[in-house]
């Protein structure tokens, strides 16, 4: 059963021990990766957290390249991230580098737009990259490891509705089939003689603002049909059902979790 | 006893203009096995979510009249309710699928039920066996089966629940000739196997013929006809009226001059040289094909996952012809003609337009040579108004405000969609969009059109205009190429066809040798028409 994104770019986690942990485990590491994110707060506990996800990657045998397609997104967020904290806040702390950019004078005296970079502003940059790395990270692990079968049956186990787990399951596939209507629209201004690599930026824009139109009417037509499909199994969002026992923690299970819950409460604590 | 009885039913959709059932009565007897048929839009499949109170209960609409299924009414019980006595399997089965795995899917089904694992076991082994699937399937993820074993996993999943009524809506239409036949045959165990009332909406006459004790015809929202098959086929002139076919037998038998239907009788006459020469006659006629406007060479497609989608293909497309390019699901159609019109690149090989490798040409040049219609017109469609969708590819040449205002006029009233010029793609029919998305191709005068698997889904009238249209065009001096699994219409209107199997061609000819090749039918699962048996004894007894 091909992972989530295994169905989006044909690459996935190789590590048969990781894979083959309980659907629930797969599920609750990356919840608790997300977690920390919210709770780091410093540089330290900031890159910490991203070696941990980072060695749990590498452990799990997701692909190093899935990563590198990520570099040009990651550096980006890391840019604007600092731009931001440098051209337009004024972080307290030492002085590092100062400059008027702009001043404008006014009958009440002058405005004047002021680069500060401050060793505190740098500092905050620089966990606010890391906590996004480590978000991106901890994505990667969920979708390189987590198929259809183990949302449902995972979030099933955690005692979540049918209805719901096979709604979340649904969102992700939506995900695939988006990506691959849009790749089909494009193909088929191609074929009418749209040269994507010869049309300007603006005009790119314009031709993918009218892909939208099959993209949401397709989407629209899909949802209607897989509800009609699932109302016709008896299932709806109101649907209760007993759960079957699902598929018991075993010990190298229990082992991941209790690491899982460990290295949150650490961070609880950072 | 009744299974359900539906009383003087009027539906109609929240945004629409007209009612979609106007009037529908009609009892089905439990054991029944009743087939509802009906031209595309007709209200066949709005009947069906009515049977199982989906309307009125999640639509909203308007509706007068009434449902009883089993004797309970689906204005008052819940629709989960309903559902723990109905069985529903709809067109296309991949969007019926949420499970990782045939026996989770198979499952899912019997969750609401809440039964005993043993009992749930017992009852996904049973369907399964009664879909034709052996156990080997259970651990399969339903995505990556054949169309044929996926609408057989919708069928276990539905049969599973043990529902008094099962609704089989259109479970063939997406289907190749050999998962048509797969489906087939597990509709002949259910109606062995259970006793089940089965409601079967179809638009193939020979398999309503070959199942159903009572047939009921749809038009525009009303019901025309209930009787049994024989009876409804026997009126061939009175049923194109209601726009659907009958079995090819009695169509043929018709054209012949026979008073009954007849396969001897017909066989006979073709022997004895008194076949009418008409039926063996291509509609329209013309001089002998162009030259060749398209090369395959050598031609070889490896996906990126490893999967070989093409092996050493070589082919020519003429001006002047339409070539029918046919052969079981993944066989490679669809990559071979996405390489001749330039949308994939082979993996090794090369493919000529007029002599030159359309490598050397630029997506524009390309476009305006080899036209690609796909097979879903929503991928198509992404312009604001027809005028546009139409205007679109012109525009982009910078065709002057004039030329496109001619062009579009033109092109529009050979594709019959004058007068909706101002409306938006979206709100046109199914088979208005599907014209559209061809005339959007048209209107950039291609020498060659490939056309991907047109009347998938489609009622056969709609789908013999559309090849009507497709052979005018090739009249005119196009070329067409068309992929499309149905035989009866390759064997009507193609110059020749061309079978691939396991990304080879296997077969490359007029219809009338290749589809009476036994070896040939036999290897790519094609059914042999009638038509080209026919004309192949006549042919072999001048």
């Amino acid at each position: 059963m091909p992972t989530i994104l295994g169905e989006l770019t044909g690459e996935e986690a190789r590590n048969s021990t990781y894979m083959g942990l309980n659907p629930v485990v797969k599920i609750l590491i990356p919840l608790f990766f997300s977690l920390d994110v919210l709770l780091v707060r410093n540089i330290l506990s900031a890159a910490s957290l991203v070696v941990l996800v980072f060695a749990v990657l590498v452990i799990a045998g997701v692909p190093m390249r899935v990563l590198r397609n990520y570099i040009i997104l990651i550096s980006s967020l890391s840019s604007f991230i600092v731009l931001s904290f440098v051209l337009f806040t004024n972080v307290p702390g030492k002085v590092l580098l100062e400059c008027n950019l702009l001043t404008v004078k006014a009958e009440k005296g002058s405005l004047v737009w002021k680069v500060s970079i401050t060793d505190e502003a740098l500092y905050r940059a620089a966990v606010f990259i890391l906590r996004i790395l480590a978000m991106i990270f901890t994505a990667t692990l969920f979708v390189a490891t987590v198929s259809d079968r183990d949302i449902v049956q995972g979030l099933r186990d955690l005692h979540f509705p049918l209805g719901a787990s096979v709604a979340v399951s649904l969102f992700f596939r939506g995900i695939s089939l988006f990506l691959e209507d849009f790749r089909i629209i494009r193909e088929a201004m191609m074929a009418r003689g749209v040269d994507f690599e010869k049309t300007s930026l603006s005009r790119r824009f314009m031709l993918y603002a009218n892909a939208l139109i099959p993209l949401i009417s397709l989407m629209v037509s899909r949802s209607y049909e897989v509800s009609l499909a699932l109302e016709s199994k008896g299932i709806s969002p109101t649907t209760r059902t007993r759960r079957r026992g699902g598929a018991p923690l075993r010990k190298r299970d229990l082992s991941a979790l209790a690491l899982g819950v460990a290295q949150f409460l650490v961070f609880l604590r950072l | 006893m009744a299974a359900i009885n539906v009383e003087n039913l009027h539906w109609k959709y929240y945004a629409s203009k007209d009612y979609a059932l106007k009037g529908i009565s009609l009892t089905v007897n439990k054991g029944e096995f009743v087939a509802i048929t009906g031209p595309s839009g007709a209200g066949k499949t709005t009947l069906i979510l009515s049977l199982t109170g989906i309307i009125p209960q999640r639509i909203p609409g308007k509706i007068r009249g009434e449902v009883k299924v089993l004797g309970r009414s689906t204005l008052t019980t819940d629709v989960t309710e309903v559902m723990r006595k109905v069985g529903v399997v709809f067109e296309d089965p991949e969007v019926q699928f949420v499970m990782g795995s045939v026996e989770d899917e198979v499952s899912l089904a019997l969750e609401p039920l809440n039964l005993p694992s043993e009992e749930l076991r017992r009852r996904v082994n049973q369907a399964l066996r009664i879909a034709g699937l052996d156990e080997s399937f259970l651990s399969r993820n339903p995505l990556q089966l054949s169309g044929g074993e996926k609408q057989r996993v919708a069928i276990a999943s539905a049969v599973a629940r043990q529902p008094e009524i099962l609704i089989l809506d259109e479970p063939t239409s997406d289907l190749d000739p050999m998962g048509k036949e797969e489906v087939i045959q597990a509709v002949e165990n259910l109606r062995r196997e259970t006793d089940s009332t089965i409601i079967l909406v179809e638009q193939d006459p020979e398999i309503i013929q070959r199942f159903a004790e009572r047939v009921v015809v749809l038009n525009n929202g009303r019901l025309v006809f209930d009787g049994e098959p024989e009876e409804l086929y026997r009126n061939i002139n009175h049923i194109e009226s209601f726009s659907i076919r009958p079995p090819e037998l009695y169509e043929l038998s018709l054209r012949a001059g026979l008073g009954e239907p007849s396969l001897d009788r017909l066989v006979e006459m073709a022997r004895s040289g008194m076949l009418n020469h008409e039926i063996c006659k291509l509609p329209g006629s013309r001089g002998a094909p162009g030259g060749a406007k398209l090369q395959a060479i050598n031609v070889t497609h490896t996906y990126s996952g490893g999967v070989r989608a093409l092996e050493d293909v070589n082919a020519v497309f003429r001006a002047g012809e339409l070539v029918a390019l046919m052969g079981p699901n993944g066989s490679g159609k669809t990559t071979l003609a996405k390489i001749l019109a330039g949308l994939l690149a082979p993996t090794s090989g090369k493919v000529l337009v007029d002599g030159v490798d359309v490598r050397a040409l630029g997506r524009l040049e390309l476009a305006s040579k080899v036209g690609y219609v796909y097979q879903n017109p929503q991928h198509q469609l992404f312009c604001q108004t027809v005028f546009d969708e139409v205007a679109f590819g012109l525009r982009l040449r910078g065709a002057k405000t004039e030329e496109i205002r001619e062009v579009v006029e033109r092109t529009l009233r050979t594709f019959k969609l004058e007068g909706l010029e101002d409306e938006h793609p979206f709100f046109l029919s199914k088979g208005e969009k599907r014209r559209l998305a061809l005339a959007s191709i048209y209107a950039l005068n291609p020498d060659i059109l490939i056309v991907d698997e047109p009347t998938t889904g489609q009622d056969r009238a709609f789908s013999e205009r559309l090849f009507q249209l497709l052979r005018e065009l090739s009249l005119q001096g196009k070329g067409i190429v068309i992929i499309t699994h149905s035989v009866e219409l390759a064997a009507k209107y193609a110059d020749r066809v061309v079978v691939l199997k396991k990304g080879r061609i296997i077969a490359d000819g007029p219809p009338t040798e290749v589809l009476t090749n036994a070896s040939v039918t036999e290897e790519a699962k094609l059914k042999t028409p009638l038509l080209s048996q026919l004309c192949k004894i006549s042919r072999e007894h001048p």
